[in-house]
């Protein structure tokens, strides 16, 4: 049978060239570019972020690389898709492992991700850099490499559930959405309202259900002072048209990016009064002003890029530490990693060029970043994060107050 | 660069197994399984439950997986084997979601969305990573080679050309006095078996699992091996499953060689290939990459 492509000219073929590419040979120079890759969520659930994530690492080292780079070397940054699914980030994890070689992997953003690589950064001594929130990350970093510049939720949780207290409610019902995120939100709030004031045990529904009937009678019997939803903004909008639906004359409270602009849109009127709440980046912070003008955005005293300003952190941060220790040596770069970014009595800088430039002339520097003042804990997650915690009235966020982390 | 390919070798062999899974149900006897995530996903944390909370040897544990994903199949296909074809995809469809659903909210044995990890190493007898990682996949490339045997003989014999006969017409052959039932399932619980092999086998691989690991977009990587492939041909699938992997992460090198495209871009468009890829091979070779051999009589090969 004459056939276009023959079974074995495929197999030759693919065979030959992924050889080919195996045995380039490799030495490593002093003057050999600095490999660090990045695994944002580019596509899946994760894709509203991942862009201007992925964006403002590549804008941080092009500013590195065109002021002389790192130690007298060039970053060579490879960008990868995680998917937002731990499946596929694994695979590309490997890639950026084996064959980049990379000494980092910034930005992963859903848990899933970032403990389903963890395993092989572990083994192959790679440092992760994440924005993810599970409170699972430090339990499970065993060497010391993950350094996570999201808040940890306990602190967030607890936030709103002051707020709700301040506010004079005293029967609360819970529900979230069940994913890891949520959970640690949960028991912030629990923690900061206490569990006696809890109608019934928090309970957790799926996303992506058409109808939430059954799981709002349930959460709205008893008629409880205030419920707090912790979710994302697709399955809240259904849950809270069937809150409203209820005739429920208790308060709402939730998280910001559930009450974001698509899910105000989609209820109008109805969402008069909701609490929520968010980490914020530090607004007034010259390092966030200089995101915006390097994001092209405009200042509207709005909170732009939460992910992108963290991603900007994480790359300066990193390039920072490999300065501060002289070499790429991971377990030198760890330790330098807190160096540059905790602990007070140091210069403050807020980008990444003046940082390298202070540290060069023998200055001890402490960055202060544009999604947050990069102070990490002894878990290495960052701590002092502010929350602002928001009403909506008349269709639009409100501020309350600023909670200082 | 070695290490990646041993990875991505590694990650094919899985591929392959749940592939040979897939043709024996769907390739050779007609059974549109969906499920395949499911079922997957069964194997990797029946074997991971048994490995890290009760401490049986990981070794014995995957083995187990397959018989858990076995029972699973069983009564799947006993439940649901009266319903036509497209009524029986449905079904498959919707138990990956039930043990996905499950995985997420059986906090207890399951870790829930925190996902579950997996310290224990098979097949470990104190080596160093690079060498593991070799002898992981050896292990893997055996039990595809062991599938691959006994998919070959059953395709070659008189039961295989009762699976056939089932596929094209089931009444003809009850006609003919072929229990359907019975063979229905028994091809059902085997394919089941494999792939609940390959989920344990891949969670002790990766070491840690959770639901998201599990999304059904699996079950459509495995669906592409085939389809590529050629289904109801061994070889054919072997080969499905390589490229598919191929595809899948060879494009990823695309952003190694190109800055004129952001990442974000990229990733659209390394997706849109994927897409193209599939629909070339569906128009220039609608049975394949390698088709399944036509049946021909002693007479005609004699002609």
């Amino acid at each position: 049978m004459q056939t276009l492509i023959s079974r074995r000219r495929v197999v030759t073929g693919s065979t030959a060239a992924m050889l080919g590419t195996a045995f380039v040979p490799r030495f490593a120079y002093a003057s050999d570019p600095i490999n660090i890759g990045s695994l944002t969520p580019n596509t899946g659930g994760g894709a509203p972020y991942g862009g201007n994530m992925a964006a403002a690492i590549k804008r941080t080292v092009d500013q590195i690389n065109a002021a002389g780079g790192v130690l007298n070397r060039q970053i060579k940054l490879t960008q990868e898709d995680g998917e937002t699914n731990p499946e596929t980030a694994t695979r590309a994890a490997d890639k950026l492992i084996n064959v980049n070689q990379v000494i980092a992997i910034l930005g992963t953003w859903a848990s899933s991700v970032t403990l389903g690589i963890m395993p092989k950064c572990q083994s192959a001594n790679v440092i992760q850099m994440c924005v993810s929130s599970s409170s699972d990350i430090p339990l499970r970093d065993t060497k010391g490499l993950v350094f996570n510049f999201q808040i940890l939720n306990p602190v967030w949780g607890r936030a709103l559930g002051q707020l709700a207290l301040e506010r004079g409610y005293k029967r609360f019902k819970l529900m979230a959405l069940n994913n890891d995120f949520t959970k640690s939100i949960l028991d912030g709030f629990v923690d900061a309202v206490g569990a006696g004031r809890l109608l019934e045990k928090p309970f957790y529904y799926n996303a992506n259900q058409a109808s939430y009937k059954s799981e709002v009678s349930h959460l709205l019997e008893g008629n409880p002072d205030a419920v707090f939803i912790p979710g994302y903004v697709t399955d809240f909008t259904a849950i809270y048209k069937d809150i409203y639906r209820s005739g429920y004359k208790g308060r709402v409270i939730t998280v910001t990016f559930a009450a974001s602009a698509p899910f105000k849109a989609a209820v109008g009127d109805a969402a008069e009064g909701i609490l929520h709440g968010y980490p914020i980046p530090p607004l007034d912070s010259p390092a966030y002003k200089q995101y915006l003008r390097e994001a092209g955005l405009e200042d509207n005293g709005q909170i732009q890029h939460p992910y992108g300003t963290l991603c900007r952190d994480q790359i300066s941060v990193l390039a920072l530490a490999i300065q501060k220790a002289g070499s790429i040596d991971v377990d030198k770069v760890k330790k330098a990693i807190v160096d540059v970014s905790t602990g007070p009595g140091k210069k403050t800088v807020y980008n990444v060029l003046d940082g390298l430039k202070a540290i060069r002339a023998g200055e001890e520097i402490n960055y202060s970043g544009a999604g947050s003042p990069v102070e990490f804990d002894s878990h290495r997650q960052t701590v002092d994060r502010d929350v602002q915690l928001y009403e909506i009235k008349g269709g639009k966020d409100v501020v309350l107050t600023t909670r200082k982390g | 660069m070695l290490a990646y390919f041993v990875a991505m070798a590694t990650y094919a062999g899985f591929f392959m197994i749940l592939a040979q899974g897939l043709n024996l149900q769907w390739g050779m006897t007609g059974m549109v399984n969906f499920g395949v995530a499911g079922f997957y996903a069964l194997g990797a944390y029946s074997g991971a439950i048994l490995s890290t909370r009760i401490g049986i040897a990981p070794e014995l544990a995957i083995a187990l997986a397959g018989v858990a994903a076995g029972v699973a199949g069983l009564v799947v296909s006993l439940l649901t084997m009266r319903l036509r074809e497209d009524y029986f995809a449905i079904v498959t469809l919707g138990f990956g979601e039930i043990v996905r659903l499950f995985a997420l909210n059986e906090d207890w044995l399951t870790e829930g969305p925190r996902g579950l990890r997996i310290p224990a190493r098979p097949f470990d007898f104190g080596l160093s990573n690079a060498v593991y990682s070799l002898v992981y996949l050896g292990v893997v490339a055996l039990v595809v080679l062991v599938i691959y045997a006994i998919c070959e003989r059953i395709r070659s014999g008189p039961y295989g050309r009762t699976l056939r006969a089932i596929r094209e017409d089931d009444v003809v052959a009850g006609v003919l006095g072929k229990n359907v039932l019975r063979f229905r399932v028994q091809a059902f619980v085997l394919g089941s078996v494999f792939m609940g092999v390959a989920g344990a086998l891949f969670a002790h691989y990766i070491q840690n699992i959770s639901p998201d690991t599990f999304m059904p977009m699996i079950a459509i990587f495995i669906w592409m091996s085939v389809i590529v492939g050629g289904y109801g041909n061994n070889k054919g699938l072997l080969l499905g499953a390589g490229i598919v992997i191929f595809i899948l992460e060879g494009s990823r090198f695309l952003g190694d060689f190109t800055s004129i495209v952001t990442s974000q871009q990229l990733s659209s468009i390394r997706i849109i290939l994927i897409g193209i890829i599939l629909m070339a091979v569906l128009r220039f070779r609608p049975r394949g990459l390698i088709p399944e051999p036509k049946f021909m009589s002693e007479f005609e090969k004699t002609s």
